[in-house]
């Protein structure tokens, strides 16, 4: 049997998902997606509140798994995986597929142990080895100055910011190839948003990067793609300068500049 | 969901990209699986608990049953062993009825006044005490709830029997009355801390509300509040009545004892349910002894109707809050109205107010007397001798009884607490939430917490003695083990309950298992409970008595291992009050008992430091330093729920309080993860 570590991606091509539909129980979360997300771009996703954008980026580590009754038609494929499939290993999906969430969560546990956790989670007990791990990710994550001399303190010590930016640390420790962002900035105020960005702009260097955000200048400032959704269904995905300029829908266009949402 | 999940490590050497398996695995991860069994053998343990200590206990007294007739033993009104001994018809002197009687009558009177100093106290709690003593006021009552019965009867005996005695004239000073009061000071720290919750949980428009139209504060209280958590205060006494039908050592020490008679007036010596057993349990033998496990079996009868009646009144308590609001506003109003007309208004009110804040500051006395009469007494009586010496057959030693009390809470804990956290994983980390499964073990988690320890101590005698071929300390271990386990679950599942969901979210989406997380992040994060759980539990087992009396012996000498008899504080205490030896430095077993009691009670009083000082400082600890109000303003933290019946209140609590990113929004609703 073919062991796979990590995704091989072609063309560019990160994440492709195909006729996708998802239910909730009898409702119909998200209709016939189609959708194909560049490797090493920023691609964000925009739209009112309730329109599936969450709930696709959960797909696609799944993370919807954990909702009662939801169940997935179609396919989202990564590197040309079917991670539906029913042989899919969820623990190594999820450790390519890092997640950020909306509201920073720390384990209460010392800003060394938040970050050394997802490490051990994969067999790394040796403590050289941890300790190059989490001098790498907090350096990824451009906290390191900030946190080398309190590694050992409590994680929940730490400003909403600070917090948010350990948790993309930690997700860097597992060395993931695509990062979900939930609206990581919107539980925290305008500095520490800047500061995010700023490294999401690093990251993406490195990193394959899905952004949920209800923040328009958000997407516009720092993304590559943009898709926009409305009641379950992708109106339209593009350069993010087009999006904003020239989108092809009349509801994206009314969307972006006020109209509804 | 599919269980696909393939959990292996097996490439550790080279970091993580090395040793990702392959994607294409297949199959159940084996550990996952075989941990959620485990943990859903610890939840169905409290069912097969509860269902054997029915079935055998029903089994046992079947001889019983049969020969002396089912009407017979509850409906005549003579029992008299003696004469059964000398060949007489069981049929004709096995009957309980004075023992039932006599149970309600006492039951009924604990409840009421036991009921009116709870109520009050929790009405003092929330409304009228200055916060800076509430803390200590709370404290003050756990202490109260905390004091084993055994000292409660004891202090009843010396203090309270004596004083009718003097006061009244009367032979003996016990009977029905001095029971109802000990009895009361007992359930009384249940019924205040179960009403308090209720209360605190009591919309804080209501009370607003009332006061907009222009209520005094303790109209606003007692019209609209306390009718507004009723269904609340009702079931908090339904506990209390509970517990005092299943009250032992502390009745039997003040209650009179005397076989056959009715409890017509405050004096007259009568006999309980409970204390016969204890009574005759020495002596017995054949369908004697039957006679009285069936007495136990009658005492389980009515405990688990009580049960049921609990139950009944927190459904009601669900379905009926929707238009409470509305119709005690409008009431409120109409009755203002009159109010103004009259000018008579609040004066009801203003009196209530000053009869809980007395009642209050009374149980409080009683309790700093109870403390000081104690100490008095017993301080001057821990001789060298006492604490250190050698026991006798006779006179037991409190080191002879620290070292069987170690031992038991050493053993009951180490099966206890692996079942009970199990338990309390399975409950709340592997199933959905509001299932019938879970609503099932809830009820017999809670019926096992109702049982009555005299009836644990009946059905260890039975079940575990009988195996273990001899009254033992392993017996005794056993037997409170079945005691614990439901405060153990009860305690963990609420702190589980308040890790928030997205912790497990965090450490999931990381690609950890189910069970890491639950090992690695929600149980040290639920730490907090755990602990508490445990000092509960020693606590509990260091003041029981009447369970351990028939299980682990009543030998006051050393033990000599688990498979040896011994005494444990609070039965030492029992055994000595009741005996009246002098040992050979001049010291009456009167003193000693003084002295044990002392001793019992600073190790409640320090347990409960322990429990506060302990949550404090875990609390602290993950909270980090200073990130206190920051996680407040996320997590809505569910109202301590001490007791049963509260568990809908920290339900909702919880419900309103998840933090995590909508997956789990409505409640853990959501499907546990592979």
């Amino acid at each position: 049997m073919k062991t796979i570590e990590k995704f091989t991606f072609e063309n560019n091509v990160a994440i492709e998902v195909r006729k996708m539909n998802l239910f909730y129980g009898d409702f119909q979360a998200l209709k016939n997606i189609d959708m194909i997300v560049p490797e090493k771009q920023i691609t964000a996703m925009i739209g009112p509140s309730g329109c599936g954008k969450s709930t696709l980026l959960k797909s696609l580590n799944r993370m919807n798994d954990l909702v009662e009754g939801c169940r997935v038609e179609g396919g989202i494929q990564i590197g040309g995986v079917n991670i539906y499939e029913r042989t899919m290993n969820l623990a190594m999906l999820r450790k390519n597929v890092g997640m950020v969430f909306q509201r920073p969560n720390p384990f209460a546990m010392s800003v060394y142990d938040n970050v050394a956790y997802g490490p051990r989670t994969f067999g790394i007990r040796r403590k050289g080895e941890l300790d190059a791990i989490v001098e790498r990710s907090l350096k990824g994550a451009a906290m390191w100055d900030e946190l080398k001399d309190r590694l050992n303190k409590s994680a929940l010590g730490l400003s909403g910011g600070q917090q948010q930016r350990l948790c993309i640390a930690r997700a860097l420790a597992v060395e993931p190839q695509i990062l979900l962002m939930d609206e990581p900035t919107s539980a925290l105020d305008p500095i520490s948003t800047g500061k995010i960005e700023e490294l999401c702009m690093e990251l993406k260097k490195k990193f394959t990067i899905v952004m949920v955000t209800h923040n328009m200048q958000q997407a516009a400032r720092i993304s590559d793609k943009t898709a926009f959704f409305l009641l379950g269904e992708m109106v339209e995905m593009g350069n993010t300068e087009q999006i904003f300029s020239v989108p092809a829908d009349k509801r994206t266009e009314d969307y972006i500049t006020g109209r509804f949402g | 969901m599919k269980k696909t999940i393939l959990q292996r490590e097996n490439n550790r050497e080279t970091g993580a990209a090395a040793v990702a398996p392959a994607f294409g695995r297949s199959g159940t991860s084996g550990k996952e699986l075989s941990a959620k069994i485990i943990f859903l053998i610890c939840a169905l343990f409290s069912i097969v608990a509860v269902l054997m200590i029915v079935f055998y206990l029903l089994f046992v007294s079947i001889p019983a049953f049969r020969e002396i007739g089912v009407f017979n033993f509850l409906f005549k009104k003579l029992w008299n062993s003696d004469r059964w001994a000398d060949g007489g018809n069981p049929a004709e002197y096995f009957g309980i009825l004075p023992e039932i009687v006599s149970s309600l009558v006492i039951t009924l009177g604990a409840v009421l006044l036991g009921g009116l100093l709870g109520v009050c106290s929790a009405i003092f709690m929330v409304y009228y005490c200055p916060k800076k003593v509430k803390g200590l006021y709370t404290q003050l009552i756990n202490l109260l709830a905390g004091i084993p019965s055994i000292v409660f009867g004891f202090v009843g005996l010396e203090v309270l029997v004596r004083g009718f005695r003097e006061l009244f004239d009367t032979p003996s000073g016990m009977g029905p009355l001095p029971a109802v009061i000990v009895l009361a000071l007992m359930i009384m720290p249940t019924i205040a801390s179960l009403s308090r919750n209720s209360l605190e949980s009591v919309p804080k428009e209501y009370y607003e509300g009332s006061l907009a139209m222009g209520n005094t504060k303790a109209q606003a209280i007692f019209n609209v509040c306390v009718p507004a958590a009723k269904k609340g205060i009702v079931a908090a006494l339904i506990l209390g009545v509970g517990r005092a039908v299943g009250e032992t050592m502390a009745v039997q020490m003040v209650v009179g004892n005397a076989t056959n008679y009715f409890p017509t007036g405050p004096f007259q010596g009568v006999e309980t349910l409970t204390t016969i057993i204890v009574n005759n349990m020495a002596y017995s033998y054949g369908l004697w002894r039957e006679a009285l496990l069936a007495v136990g079996f009658v005492l389980l009868c009515f405990v688990l109707i009580i049960n049921v009646c609990l139950g009944l009144v927190q459904r009601e308590r669900k379905t009926e809050r929707g238009s409470l609001f509305h119709r005690k506003l409008q009431e409120q109003a109409e009755r203002y109205a009159r109010e103004h007309e009259f000018r008579a208004g609040g004066k009801v009110q203003e009196a209530l107010r000053w009869v809980c804040i007395s009642l209050a500051w009374f149980v409080i006395a009683l309790l700093a007397g109870m403390v000081i009469f104690i100490t008095v007494r017993g301080l001057p009586n821990l001789t060298f001798h006492f604490v250190f010496g050698e026991a006798t057959n006779t006179l037991g030693t409190l080191r002879s009884a620290f070292i069987s009390t170690i031992l038991i809470i050493l053993m009951t804990l180490l099966i206890a607490l692996p079942l009970g956290i199990g338990a309390a994983i399975f409950l709340n980390e592997y199933s959905k939430k509001g299932s019938w499964y879970i609503k099932l073990i809830r009820l017999f988690v809670d019926t096992l917490s109702g049982i009555p320890s005299i009836v644990f101590g009946l059905f260890g005698m039975v079940f575990f003695t009988e195996i273990l071929g001899r009254r033992c300390l392993l017996a005794g271990s056993f037997t409170m083990v079945l005691i614990i386990l439901p405060t153990i679950i009860r305690s963990t599942e609420e702190s589980l309950r308040e890790v928030p969901d997205s912790m497990r979210e965090a450490s999931l989406a990381l690609g950890a298992s189910k069970v890491r997380t639950i090992f690695r992040i929600i149980l040290p994060t639920a730490l907090s409970g755990i602990v508490t759980s445990v000092i509960l539990s020693v606590g509990r087992i260091i003041g029981e008595s009447a369970a351990l009396i028939y299980t682990a012996g009543a030998s006051m000498l050393e033990p000599g291992g688990y498979l040896s008899p011994g005494v444990t504080f609070a039965v030492m205490m029992y055994v000595m009050s009741s005996s009246g030896v002098v040992d050979g430095y001049g010291q009456t077993s009167l003193e000693k008992t003084y002295a044990t009691a002392f001793v019992l009670l600073v190790i409640v009083a320090l347990l409960n430091v322990l429990v506060t000082v302990l949550e404090k400082k875990i609390k602290r600890k993950m909270l980090g330093d200073g990130g206190a109000e920051k996680r407040k303003k996320f997590r809505l933290r569910p109202s301590v729920a001490a007791e049963a019946g509260t568990e809908e209140a920290a339900d909702g609590a919880t419900k309103g309080g998840v933090s995590g990113s909508g997956i789990f929004a409505d409640g853990k609703k959501g499907r546990q993860i592979v």
